[in-house]
C-alpha cells in the first residue's frame, strides 16, 4: 500500500480510529454526552476527509476495496445518516437507565461496515462489511435489554445468519465457475462460461442480499425487528443498512451485469412487483406506527428496484438520489416516532398520535411533512426520487414494473394520509392530559434539518443530482 | 484421494444430521466435533493443510469445549452427577467414536501412503506459510476489519451479558447468560 492508498482510506480510517478512542474514553471515565461528542466529531472528521480521498482520484486500494467516486458519495450519504441516528439516539436514552455509551461504539462500527460494503470490489471484503454491519446491528437492536427488544434481536440474528450462509453458498459457485473473487475480472469470466452454476450463484447471491433489504418473498423478518428495536436503531435499520447494502448490489449487478442473465432478471422484476404490492397492501393493515413504516420500506426498495433493473446512466443517478431522499425522509419519520411523548414508552400506536397536532404542532407538522415526503407528493424529495425512478423505467420500456410503481403508490397514500388525519384530529377528552415533555433542542434541530433536506431537495434538486452524476457514476 | 474426500464427506454430513436429530444437548456437541473433524480433514485433503489444523484446533477443539464447560455449568444441581452417569452409557458416545474412528482411520491411511499427497491436477498444497504472506500482504485490510467485526462483538457480548443490576438494584438471576456471539 502506498501513502496515496492511505489517503484514499482516510474516511474509513478516521471511522475506525473514532471507534478505538471510544473504547479507551469510556474505560476511563463514562459519560453519555462526552461519548456522544466524540461519536459526532468522528463523524464530522471522517466527512472532511471525503474530498480529500476523492482528490486522489478513483483508486483500487488493494484487491479488496475501490475508493471511487460512487464509493465516497455512499460513505457521504452513510456518515451523514449515522450523524442524525446518533443524535436522536442520545435524545432517546438520556433519560434511561443503563449504560449507554456502547450504543454509539457499534453505531460506528455498523457505518464502517456499511461503508465498506460501499467500496467493496471482492467477496472478501463484502462478506466482512456485511458481517461488521450486521452483528452490530443484532446488538442495537437488543441494546435496551427489554423483552421485545431481545426478541426482536435474536430474530434479526437467525435470519442474518441464515442470509449470510445462502450468499456464501452463492459466492462459492461463482469463485467454483470463475476462479475469482474480484467483481471486476468476474464479469470478463462469467461471458466466457457462464454456466449454469454461475447463475445459480448469483441466484442465491441475490437471495442473500434480498433478505438484507427485506425484498418480498425474504421479508418476514422486518416489522417485527423494526418493532422491537428503539426508534432510533429502527431508523439506522432502515436507512444505513439498506443504503450499503443496496450500493453493493447495485456495483455488484452492474459490473456483472443482469441484462444478460434472462432468468435472473426475470427474478428480480417479480421480486420488485411482489415487494412493491405485498408492502404496500401489508402497511395497510396495521396499526402500529413502526409496522406501517416497516412496510413501507419494503415498498420503497422495490421502487428502488425499478430503476436498478433499468440500465443506463440514468439508472444509477435515480437510484442515487432516491436513496438519498429516502434516507432522509426515513430518518425523520422514525426520529418523530421516537420523539414523541408518550407516558413511558414509545409511541408507536396509530392512536398514540390522535391529536398531535394539537399538543406538539411542530412535531406533527414535521411527520407530516416526512409522511408526503414518503407518499411521494410534489414539492418533497419523495416526489423526485420517484419522478426519476419512473423516467429510468421508462426510458428502458419496463411497462409492467412502471405500472406496478404508480399501483404501489396510489395504494400507499392511503396508509400515509391516514396516518396525517389521525394527527389532526381533536384528542379525545381526558387523553390530552399527557405530559408534554420538553423536546429537547438538538433533537427539534436535527428534525428541522431534515425537514429542509427534504423541501429543498423536492424543489430545488439540480445541484444534488449535478453532483450525482459527477461523482457517484460507475465505470 | 477422491476416495477419501467422498468418505470424510459422508462422515459429515451424517455426524450433521445427528447434530439437528438429537434432542440433548450434549449429545448433539458430540456429533458437532465429530463433523467438524471431518470437514477439517476434507480441508487437508483438499491441500490445505493449515485451514485442517485451524477448523481441528479452533472449532472442535477450543469453542467447543467452551460450549461443553457451559452446557455442563449450567447443568450444576442435585441431578447433575445422575445426568452425567446416563450421558456416559456406552449408547451415547458409540455413534460419534465410531465416526471418529473412520476419520482416524482415514487419517492414518493418508498419512503412510505418502503424508504430502499429490494435489489433484489444478490444485496445489497451500502451507502455513503461503496463508501468511496472502493475509498480510494482498489482505490485510480484510485483517484489520475481522478485528473491528471481533471487537463489535465483544463489546456486544459485555453489553448483552452484563448484569442489569450494576447500576441500580441487584436482583439475582436477572443477569442473562449470553454468550451467543463468540
Amino acid at each position: 500500500m502506498s501513502g496515496q492508498d492511505f489517503i484514499s482510506l482516510l474516511p474509513l480510517t478516521v471511522l475506525a480510529a473514532t471507534v478505538v478512542l471510544i473504547m479507551l474514553a469510556v474505560s476511563v471515565y463514562r459519560s453519555h454526552i462526552l461519548v456522544l461528542l466524540i461519536t459526532l466529531a468522528g463523524l464530522t472528521a471522517a466527512a472532511a476527509m471525503l474530498p480529500l480521498a476523492a482528490g486522489s482520484g478513483p483508486r483500487r486500494v488493494t484487491s479488496l476495496l475501490v475508493v471511487d467516486g460512487y464509493a465516497l458519495f455512499y460513505t457521504g450519504v452513510i456518515l451523514a445518516a449515522t450523524f442524525v441516528v446518533a443524535v436522536f439516539s442520545f435524545v432517546y436514552l438520556r433519560k434511561q437507565q443503563g449504560q449507554q455509551e456502547e450504543l454509539y461504539l457499534l453505531l460506528l462500527l455498523a457505518a464502517l461496515g456499511a461503508a465498506v460494503m460501499a467500496a467493496s470490489s471482492h467477496f472478501a471484503s463484502l462478506f466482512l462489511g456485511l458481517e461488521l454491519l450486521s452483528s452490530s446491528l443484532f446488538i442495537l437492536i437488543a441494546y435496551p435489554r427489554g423483552r421485545l427488544n431481545i426478541e426482536a434481536g435474536v430474530k434479526y440474528l437467525i435470519l442474518a445468519s441464515v442470509s449470510t450462509s445462502v450468499l456464501l453458498f452463492g459466492m462459492a459457485f461463482i469463485y467454483d465457475q470463475t476462479g475469482t473473487m474480484q467483481f471486476s475480472r468476474m464479469a470478463a469470466l462469467a461471458d466466457a462460461n457462464a454456466g449454469v452454476l454461475f447463475t445459480t450463484g448469483l441466484g442465491l447471491l441475490a437471495v442473500g442480499l434480498g433478505f438484507k433489504l427485506a425484498l418480498v418473498p425474504f421479508h418476514m423478518w422486518t416489522a417485527d425487528v423494526y418493532q422491537g428495536a428503539p426508534a432510533p436503531v429502527t431508523a439506522f435499520v432502515a436507512t444505513v443498512s439498506k443504503v450499503g447494502v443496496f450500493a453493493l448490489a447495485l456495483r455488484f449487478f452492474s459490473q456483472v451485469g443482469i441484462r444478460p442473465q434472462a432468468h435472473l432478471f426475470l427474478m428480480f422484476a417479480l421480486i420488485a412487483i411482489a415487494s412493491m404490492l405485498a408492502g404496500n397492501l401489508l402497511a395497510l393493515t396495521q396499526d402500529n406506527v413502526k409496522r406501517i413504516l416497516a412496510y413501507s420500506s419494503i415498498a420503497h426498495l422495490g421502487y428502488l428496484l425499478v430503476a436498478f433493473l433499468a440500465s443506463g446512466p440514468l439508472a444509477i443517478t435515480a437510484v442515487t438520489f432516491y436513496l438519498s431522499a429516502y434516507t432522509a425522509t426515513t430518518l425523520g419519520a422514525f426520529g418523530v416516532v421516537g420523539m414523541t411523548p408518550c407516558r413511558g414508552r414509545e409511541a408507536d400506536a396509530v392512536e398514540d398520535y390522535r391529536g398531535l397536532f394539537w399538543r406538539r404542532p411542530w412535531l406533527a407538522a414535521i411527520f407530516a411533512a416526512m409522511l408526503f415526503s414518503l407518499a411521494g407528493i410534489p414539492l418533497t424529495a419523495g416526489f423526485i426520487g420517484k419522478f426519476y425512478l419512473l423516467d429510468a423505467g421508462v426510458g428502458s420500456s419496463l411497462w409492467l414494473l412502471v405500472f406496478s410503481l404508480v399501483a404501489g403508490s396510489g395504494i400507499s397514500l392511503y396508509y400515509y394520509l391516514r396516518l396525517v388525519v389521525v394527527m389532526y384530529m381533536r384528542p379525545r377528552g381526558a387523553s390530552s392530559g399527557e405530559a408534554t415533555a420538553s423536546c429537547p433542542w438538538a433533537g427539534s434541530l436535527m428534525l428541522t434539518a431534515l425537514l429542509a433536506v427534504i423541501f429543498w431537495l423536492g424543489v430545488y434538486p439540480a445541484p444534488l443530482i449535478d453532483m450525482i452524476q459527477k461523482t457517484a457514476a460507475l465505470k | 484421494m477422491d476416495v477419501t474426500f467422498y468418505i470424510s464427506a459422508a462422515v459429515a454430513v451424517v455426524a450433521t444430521l445427528a447434530v439437528i436429530t438429537r434432542y440433548n444437548a450434549v449429545h448433539a456437541l458430540l456429533y458437532l466435533i465429530v463433523s467438524l473433524l471431518a470437514v477439517s480433514l476434507i480441508f487437508f485433503i483438499l491441500g490445505a493443510p493449515f485451514a485442517a489444523a485451524l477448523e481441528a484446533i479452533i472449532y472442535a477443539g477450543a469453542i467447543m469445549v467452551l460450549f461443553i464447560f457451559v452446557i455442563m455449568i449450567l447443568n450444576l444441581g442435585p441431578q447433575a452427577a445422575r445426568v452425567e452417569r446416563i450421558w456416559l452409557k456406552p449408547r451415547t458416545w458409540l455413534g460419534p467414536a465410531a465416526l471418529a474412528l473412520i476419520l482416524a482411520g482415514e487419517l492414518i491411511y493418508i498419512l503412510i501412503s505418502g503424508g504430502e499427497q499429490e494435489p489433484k491436477a489444478g490444485t496445489a498444497v497451500v502451507g502455513a506459510n503461503e496463508v501468511g504472506i496472502a493475509l498480510f500482504g494482498p489482505y490485510l485490510l480484510g485483517v484489520e476489519l475481522a478485528s473491528l467485526l471481533l471487537l463489535a462483538g465483544l463489546v456486544g457480548a459485555y453489553h448483552l451479558g452484563r448484569r442489569s443490576g450494576s447500576e441500580g438494584s441487584d436482583s439475582p438471576g436477572s443477569g442473562r447468560p449470553n454468550g451467543e456471539k463468540v
